[in-house]
Parts: C-alpha cells; sequence; structure tokens
C-alpha cells in the first residue's frame, strides 16, 4: 500500500476532478454536436445524388483512415498555419471529435435508415404522408431505435479518446495525473500507479453507466 | 377475348370509380411489360377481384394504381378524373408525385403486416388523419374507436404492434386505411401471409365492407373468398388480360377460356386432396 498518501495530499483529488472536468467537458460538447452533424450526413448519404454521395464518401474516409492524433495536430497547427486560425488546444480537440463523431455517426445512421424497410415507406405514402412527415413519423424513428446501442458505443470511444487532448498542451484529467506525479516523484515514487489507478476509476465511472444503458437498449428493442 | 378496348378513346366509363385504360409497365432493362394493354373499370360500390398465378401482375397493377410504381403508358382515372398518365422512358421514375391529398383517396393494405412499429395502434390508425388530413384530434380518435369495434379489436387501442397477432395487424392495417374515407381500396393478397385460422377473421372484415357498399381492388389466392366477395372478376396472366367477367359466378363454374379453366382447376385439385385427409 506504498504511496497511497499520495492521493490524500491536499489538492490532489480536487485537481484530478478538475481535470476530470475537462475531459468530460470535451467529449460531453463532442458528442452532443456530434448527433445532428451524424444525423445530417448519414441522411446526405442515403441521397441519390452522385456528387453528394462523393463528397460524403470522401469526408468519411479520411476522418477514418487518419489517425485521431493527426487530425489533432492538422487541426491545431494547420488551420492556424494555412487558414491564420488560431483555435486553442480544446476548441481543437472539440472540432476534430464532432468531425470524427460526425462521419462515424453518419455511417451508422446511414445504415439504420437503408435497414428500414422499403414498405414502411411505401405505407406512409400511400396514406398521404409527404416525404418529409414520412420521413420524421416512421422512418427516423424506427432508424433511432436501431442507432442508439451503437451510438452510445461510439459515445464511450469518444470519451476515452479525449485522452489524446494531452498531445496538444490540454490539462485534462492525464495530465493533471501525470503533473502530480511528477511533482512528488522524490517524496512518493511509488505514487504513479495510485494515481493512475484512480484515473482508471474515473473514466470507468464515466463509461460504464454508457456501457450499461447500450446494453439494456440493445435487449429491450432486440425483439421489436 | 376483350371488348373493353373498344372504349380507350372515350376515357373513363360513366359511375366507375376507378378507370384503367391501356396500363402499360415495364422496368428498366426489361423487355417484357408486366403488364400490357390492361383496362378495366371499377364502378362505384362494386368488388373487383383480380386472380392469376404468380407473377402475372397482379400486385404491380395494385401498386401502379397506389402510384408506387411509375406507369410508361395508358391511364388511370379516379371518379372520372385522370390521375396517372403512362410516360415511356418512366421506368426509373420513383413514386408518383400526385399530391398527398390525392393519396388518401386510394387506400392500400399490403401482404406483409406493415402497421408503423414505432406507434400503438392507436397512433397508427390516427397518423394520416391527424397529420394529412388536418382533422380534429377528438373527432379522428372517436372515429378510431368506432373502427377498432368494428373489427372487433377495440380493446387492443394501446397495444403496440409487436404485441399483435397477424391477423389483428391486418385488420388494423385495415382500419388504418379506412379511416381516410378512400374512394378505393386496394388489398393485396392481405392474408397470404397469414396463418390458416386467422385468414378467415380479416377475410369477414373485407366482407362486412363489401356489404357496406365499399369500392375494392382484391388480389388473392383464395378462390372460395374471391367467389363469395367478386361483383366483377380479372384473370391476368404475364402482364394480359385472360379473361374478364362481371359474372363471377359463371367465371368460377364455366369460365370462357380453356387457360382460366387450367387455372382454376389447380385449386380443385389442392381442395380435393385436402379433403381426402
Amino acid at each position: 500500500m506504498q504511496g497511497a498518501e499520495i492521493l490524500l495530499l491536499p489538492g490532489v483529488m480536487p485537481r484530478l476532478l478538475q481535470g476530470l472536468w475537462v475531459t468530460v467537458w470535451i467529449a460531453a460538447v463532442s458528442v452532443i454536436v456530434s448527433v445532428p452533424v451524424g444525423l445530417l450526413v448519414g441522411w446526405l448519404m442515403t441521397l441519390k445524388n452522385p456528387v453528394v454521395r462523393v463528397l460524403m464518401r470522401i469526408y468519411l474516409d479520411f476522418i477514418r483512415i487518419m489517425p485521431q492524433l493527426a487530425l489533432l495536430f492538422l487541426a491545431y497547427y494547420g488551420f492556424a498555419r494555412w487558414f491564420d486560425w488560431n483555435l486553442d488546444a480544446t476548441g481543437a480537440c472539440v472540432l476534430v471529435f464532432i468531425l470524427w463523431g460526425g462521419a462515424e455517426l453518419g455511417d451508422l445512421v446511414r445504415g439504420a435508415l437503408q435497414s428500414i424497410p422499403e414498405i414502411q415507406a411505401e405505407s406512409a405514402y400511400v396514406l398521404g404522408l409527404t416525404g418529409w412527415q414520412s420521413f420524421v413519423h416512421v422512418i427516423l424513428p424506427q432508424a433511432l431505435r436501431r442507432l442508439l446501442p451503437a451510438s452510445v458505443n461510439l459515445a464511450t470511444r469518444i470519451v476515452k479518446t479525449t485522452s489524446l487532448a494531452v498531445l496538444l498542451g490540454v490539462v485534462e484529467v492525464i495530465k493533471v495525473g501525470q503533473q502530480i506525479i511528477d511533482a512528488n516523484r522524490f517524496q512518493y515514487p511509488d505514487g504513479t500507479l495510485w494515481i493512475y489507478g484512480v484515473i482508471f476509476f474515473m473514466y470507468f465511472i464515466v463509461c460504464w453507466p454508457l456501457s450499461i444503458v447500450a446494453r439494456r437498449l440493445e435487449k429491450r428493442w432486440a425483439n421489436d | 377475348m376483350t371488348d373493353i378496348d373498344a372504349n380507350v378513346s372515350a376515357g373513363a366509363a360513366k359511375g366507375a370509380a376507378l378507370s384503367v385504360r391501356n396500363l402499360v409497365k415495364q422496368y428498366a432493362n426489361a423487355d417484357r411489360r408486366v403488364l400490357d394493354d390492361v383496362s378495366f373499370d371499377v364502378p362505384k360500390g362494386r368488388v373487383l377481384v383480380v386472380v392469376g398465378p404468380s407473377g402475372s401482375g397482379k400486385s404491380t397493377l395494385l401498386r401502379t394504381i397506389a402510384g408506387l410504381e411509375p406507369i410508361q403508358g395508358g391511364q388511370i382515372a379516379l371518379e372520372g378524373k385522370v390521375i396517372e398518365t403512362g410516360k415511356p422512358g418512366s421506368e426509373k421514375d420513383g413514386r408518383s408525385a400526385r399530391s398527398s391529398e390525392l393519396r388518401t383517396h386510394i387506400g392500400m393494405v399490403f401482404q406483409s403486416y406493415d402497421l408503423f412499429p414505432n406507434k400503438t395502434v392507436l397512433g397508427n390508425i390516427m397518423m394520416a388523419p391527424l397529420l394529412v388530413q388536418k382533422r380534429d384530434k377528438a373527432e379522428v380518435e372517436r372515429e378510431a374507436l368506432e373502427l377498432l369495434g368494428k373489427v372487433g379489436l377495440a380493446d387492443r387501442k394501446d397495444s403496440w404492434p409487436h404485441e399483435l397477432s397477424g391477423g389483428q395487424r391486418q385488420r388494423i392495417a385495415i382500419c388504418r386505411a379506412l379511416i381516410l374515407h378512400p374512394e378505393v381500396l386496394l388489398f393485396d393478397e392481405i392474408t397470404a401471409a397469414l396463418d390458416p385460422e386467422m385468414v378467415r377473421e380479416v377475410l369477414d372484415v373485407v366482407i362486412g365492407l363489401a356489404q357496406a357498399g365499399q369500392t375494392m381492388v382484391i388480389v388473392t389466392h383464395e378462390m372460395r373468398f374471391a367467389r363469395a366477395i367478386a361483383d366483377e372478376i380479372i384473370m391476368l396472366e404475364d402482364g394480359h388480360i385472360v379473361e374478364q367477367s362481371t359474372d363471377p359466378e359463371r367465371f368460377f363454374t364455366e369460365p370462357e377460356t380453356e387457360r382460366a379453366r387450367q387455372f382454376l382447376r389447380t385449386f380443385e385439385f389442392e381442395r380435393a386432396s385436402h379433403d381426402q385427409q
């Protein structure tokens, strides 16, 4: 149990919680804004217009093929250099995670929309619903049900990937942990494990409820 | 074979709820026509039954009338007004651009149980009257409950579609179409996917509608039902009308064409072999 006292030092837990707040804030904003972006992207991907399709394909593939870290550097350093657009590190993170989440979610939305049987749209058409009414009242609600479990998993991935923000200098939970470890290296040489243990636990507390929700929804909607 | 071609240019016959003239339906990259020069009238309050072997174009015929498939030739008229005119080269077009309002005049019930799974029974029935016809909610609900009562499902108004049997779902699909007060109702093999015990409860509802004077076009493989309900009958094969009669009893007992005789015999045989068990 050597080194556990590091957690009791004044300021350690509050600082870790502050760091966690930064992590949760970046993740939450990214996930929340990703939802409309993803819905829009997914809807665009189901359109028959070839130009829109190609553009969406390029967007999706670019985001997926590039490592998230490379995207972060592009947004942070690249935008400043090429467009004279100086995003702060947190802003760059949020932007990248929205683009990434939007692309991934968009692909999920596309799949969900296309999985709704054609007869549903045909029934709506015969009943006189306009294309928009059919989308909003018939197709989208059914697609969202199929979509929810997978998108909750995506949200947990976004939470975990926020740890890359360290590399842009954002002081989120992992960075705070490193600072505490570095500052106490000589008094508490074994503190490292404890600090990272606490961080592990914090990530778990944030992501675990999401996993539970996803599993529950999957079960409940499995037989519909 | 058919003398209806004589009044091609005369357009819709008087008093016809639905008139189809020289209808041509063709899919892209296909030489064969799915429907070729099909003409008939359905007088108001009458029931037309369409029979024929699988792949004869029966379902496609209903789908063109409902506006789900573009037509490449001929005309479709509802109560004397042309609602669809065939356009050559329209094979790849989507559903007809006809107005929402017009679509509510032609109801359709499909073979698969196509209720909206995200809505309750009442939600399914009330959706179109509220969204499309902008009717008063209380009035729509009252009529929905009345219709549910008529099909014996008043107690299921708050159920979800997945909680219902196929027969119950089809009866609700019929209510969902009826509440719009369509001039014509189209039934596309609505009992084909049902367990035998459930066929009856659905067909009884349809027979009730016929007695109430609802104009209908019914595609079915249930020959005894067809015989009981038809005022007029058409037999289709390979997209052509083989035989057309306003005397269904005669069609089922002594059809004019050899092809119709053959077709009807296949059902006789099935029934005989079942009776032996």
